[in-house]
């Protein structure tokens, strides 16, 4: 089995190496790079990061460079492709229940090559107004029934936009950029990597033990809702973005396609409108950049996604944010942060037990009326001509007690959320087009605790991973 | 001899390229202002003024010169890796016309006022290097075709409130072979590191 999916993952790698080679014999890049007939540093410190010219061409609706189809015909093929492949390696990967002195496996294949997957784009410029992608990614390693692991594919970010640029008479640059955004995922839209759609890390692990709790805006509603936003940036300084997020489950599903919408607890439904704010004041200077900002939503979520009707629970979202670049031809150096409190009222789900000693939906159902979730995280990056870099991270996860959601321990005590530790990562991109990752993912604290967090005798420390990945996008 | 050779050549250029002044803002094709405005102001900055070095200001740049610079983007016979990571992709979305305004535009704006970053020590020795060349070894003066205060003239570039971090750079690819540059190649090929340093601090601080 072990030397099948190997062979597989060989066989992957190869076709990646082959199609990276006449990615760069072709100068075939993605799609925005056809568009714009530029290459990704023009646009990336190292992909997705932004550099201050690929913020301003997200904001003006991606609409640099040629029209994928004019009155002159197809210019460019406006799609692209991206796949990974990787070995992970969690340094402990086996736990005994101290019942029965049963042993089972924690993540599957490990130290074994597999392909994770592979995302097709399209994306390019409709007009001098409107453009956009729309990403579909294919998980060879969802796990699909019994636990066994195989294909699934299904829609992964959208981001379709208008923007305006206005510049009065004798203006040097764009006095204001007002855009608008169709997004699927709190955050996409945005155009800075402190914020989690795009936040680092950047890849992780396909198969690792990870921490279980996070907030909602961290990811928790991605490819599951729809939005709408307004914007204005000003002077590329002061940027305010106010949106409003529905569950997806208009437009045929087009914004959740794929996803388990049928499952108890496989999405989150969510009520009517919900707000999602971003303000940010960003200042450059010689190759300096700096941001800082906040941005934040208020969820309305069913307890049950099944039945997407009565009380909800609400989750208050606010976060602060900053980032920081420098960024000149031989040294770039790269870091973000930001910290995310939310407030979990669960009007729903804890009234439900008070009444019924009984939740809603899949749960778990919280024991507190109400909960705290707090995330930290912050990176610093450094690369050598774009081409040699190294990251260093630090995140933290902390948060209420609460049985309910997160069980007890031996002693009968409820558990927190609490995770905390560190990544570090190599990289090497030997073309723009191709990445190779080493990272190393520590645990100092998980779930809850930093030994015998899970009563089996477990320790944080043993969901360590050693992540290595060769990444293409062309 | 070499001097003499030069500044003859550089004549002939002139008398080649013909006169080029810059011209009243409002007469630019506005489509031109709008692009040098919405994009190229992206990363040279307001007006042509850039803040970061890795990108060039262009602002009181000479007409000619700029417009020969954006067609040698398009055709890419300019390939150091920032002309063609950027600059290609740029310009070859260009119409001759708009490459016209926008040249136009920029040889309009104001210059960027000069800055001093460095001991005096090597702005002295930057503003000899400048003014006289390096007779020793054979090397001209800058200012024989550059003007007497790097303004430029005809074609030949402003170096004028240059980012000095720029000049060093792409007199090293002209050096190194990697831009193109005959003329400037013959002129600069014996240059030390630190007299290319001290005339790009020199030409930065006018």
């Amino acid at each position: 089995m072990i030397e099948n999916s190997t062979t597989k993952g060989i066989g992957a790698i190869a076709l990646m190496l082959l199609l990276g080679c006449f990615a760069g014999a072709a100068e075939a890049v993605p799609s925005f790079a056809r568009q714009t007939g530029q290459e990704c540093p023009a646009c990336h410190v190292s992909w997705p990061e932004l550099t201050p010219y690929g913020r301003y061409f997200k904001l003006t609706g991606y609409t640099i460079g040629k029209a994928a189809i004019t009155s002159d015909g197809p210019q460019y093929l406006p799609m692209a492709i991206m796949a990974q492949a990787s070995v992970t390696n969690t340094k402990n990967n086996k736990t005994t229940d101290p019942d029965t002195g049963d042993t089972t496996t924690v993540t599957q294949r490990n130290n074994s090559l597999v392909f994770s997957g592979g995302s097709l784009f399209l994306a390019g410029k409709v007009n001098d107004y409107l453009g956009g992608f729309v990403q579909w990614t294919y998980d060879n390693l969802a796990t699909v029934t019994n636990g066994t692991l195989g294909g699934h594919s299904s829609v992964d970010n959208i981001d379709l936009r208008g923007a305006y640029k206005y510049s009065p008479v004798g203006a040097g640059e764009p006095e204001w950029v007002f855009g608008m955004t169709l997004n699927n995922n709190p955050t996409v839209q945005d155009p800075w990597n402190s914020s989690p759609a795009w936040g680092y890390p950047y890849t992780t692990p396909p198969l690792a033990n990870t921490p279980a709790a996070a907030t909602i805006i961290d990811g928790g509603l991605a490819q599951q809702v729809v939005g709408l936003g307004a914007y204005a940036w000003w002077q590329k300084t002061l940027y305010v973005e106010f949106s409003s997020y529905r569950t997806a489950n208009v437009m045929g599903n087009l914004f959740r396609l794929g996803l388990p919408i049928n499952t108890a607890g496989g999405v989150y439904a969510i009520n009517n409108f919900n707000p999602y704010w971003r303000l940010a004041y960003s200042h450059e200077w010689g190759p300096n950049s700096v941001m800082v900002g906040t941005y934040g939503i208020v969820a309305n979520v069913f307890p049950d996604n099944l039945n997407a009707s009565g009380p909800t629970d609400k989750y208050q979202d606010v976060a602060l944010d900053a980032q920081y670049q420098y960024i000149s031809d031989e040294h770039t150096f790269t870091a973000q942060t930001t910290y995310i409190w939310e407030k979990q009222k669960y009007n729903a789900s804890y009234a439900a037990v008070q009444d019924t000693g009984a939740g809603l939906g899949a749960g778990p159902t919280p024991d507190n009326a109400t909960d705290t979730l707090r995330t930290f995280k912050i990176k610093g990056s450094y690369y050598f001509q774009r081409k040699y870099g190294g990251t260093v991270a630090l995140f933290q996860t902390t948060g209420s007690a609460d049985a309910g959601l997160y069980g007890t321990n031996p002693d009968g005590n409820a558990l927190t959320p609490n995770s905390s530790g560190y990544i570090v990562e190599l990289d090497y991109l030997p073309i723009q087009n191709v990445r190779l990752v080493l990272q190393y993912t520590g645990y100092t604290k998980f779930d809850g605790g930093r030994s015998n967090y899970d009563g089996t005798g477990r320790n944080a420390g043993d969901n360590n991973t050693l992540f290595a990945n060769i990444w293409v996008a062309f | 001899m070499k001097r003499t050779s030069c500044a003859m050549l550089a004549l002939a250029w002139v008398a080649f390229a013909g006169a080029t002044c810059a011209q009243d803002v409002a007469s630019i094709d506005p489509a031109a202002a709008k692009k040098a405005v919405e994009l190229c102001s992206t990363c040279h900055g307001p007006y042509g003024i850039s803040t970061s070095p890795d990108f060039p200001i262009l602002a009181a740049q000479r007409e000619g010169y700029l417009e020969a610079q954006i067609d040698a983007f398009r055709s890419h016979s300019r390939a150091e890796k920032d002309a063609h990571d950027i600059m290609w992709g740029i310009a070859g979305n260009l119409d001759p016309a708009i490459v016209k305004g926008i040249a136009q535009y920029y040889a309009a704006q104001p210059p960027a006022p000069g800055r001093v970053q460095d001991p005096a020590a090597a702005l002295a020795r930057g503003k000899e290097v400048y003014d006289k060349g390096v007779p020793a070894r054979g090397i001209p003066a800058c200012a024989t075709c550059h003007g007497p205060d790097a303004k430029g003239q005809s074609i030949f570039p402003r170096l004028a409130g240059q980012h000095a971090s720029y000049v060093v750079k792409q007199l090293n690819y002209i050096q190194s072979l990697v831009r193109a540059a005959p003329v400037m190649h013959g002129i600069v090929k014996d240059l030390s590191p630190e007299e290319i340093q001290a005339v790009a601090y020199y030409v930065q601080s006018k």
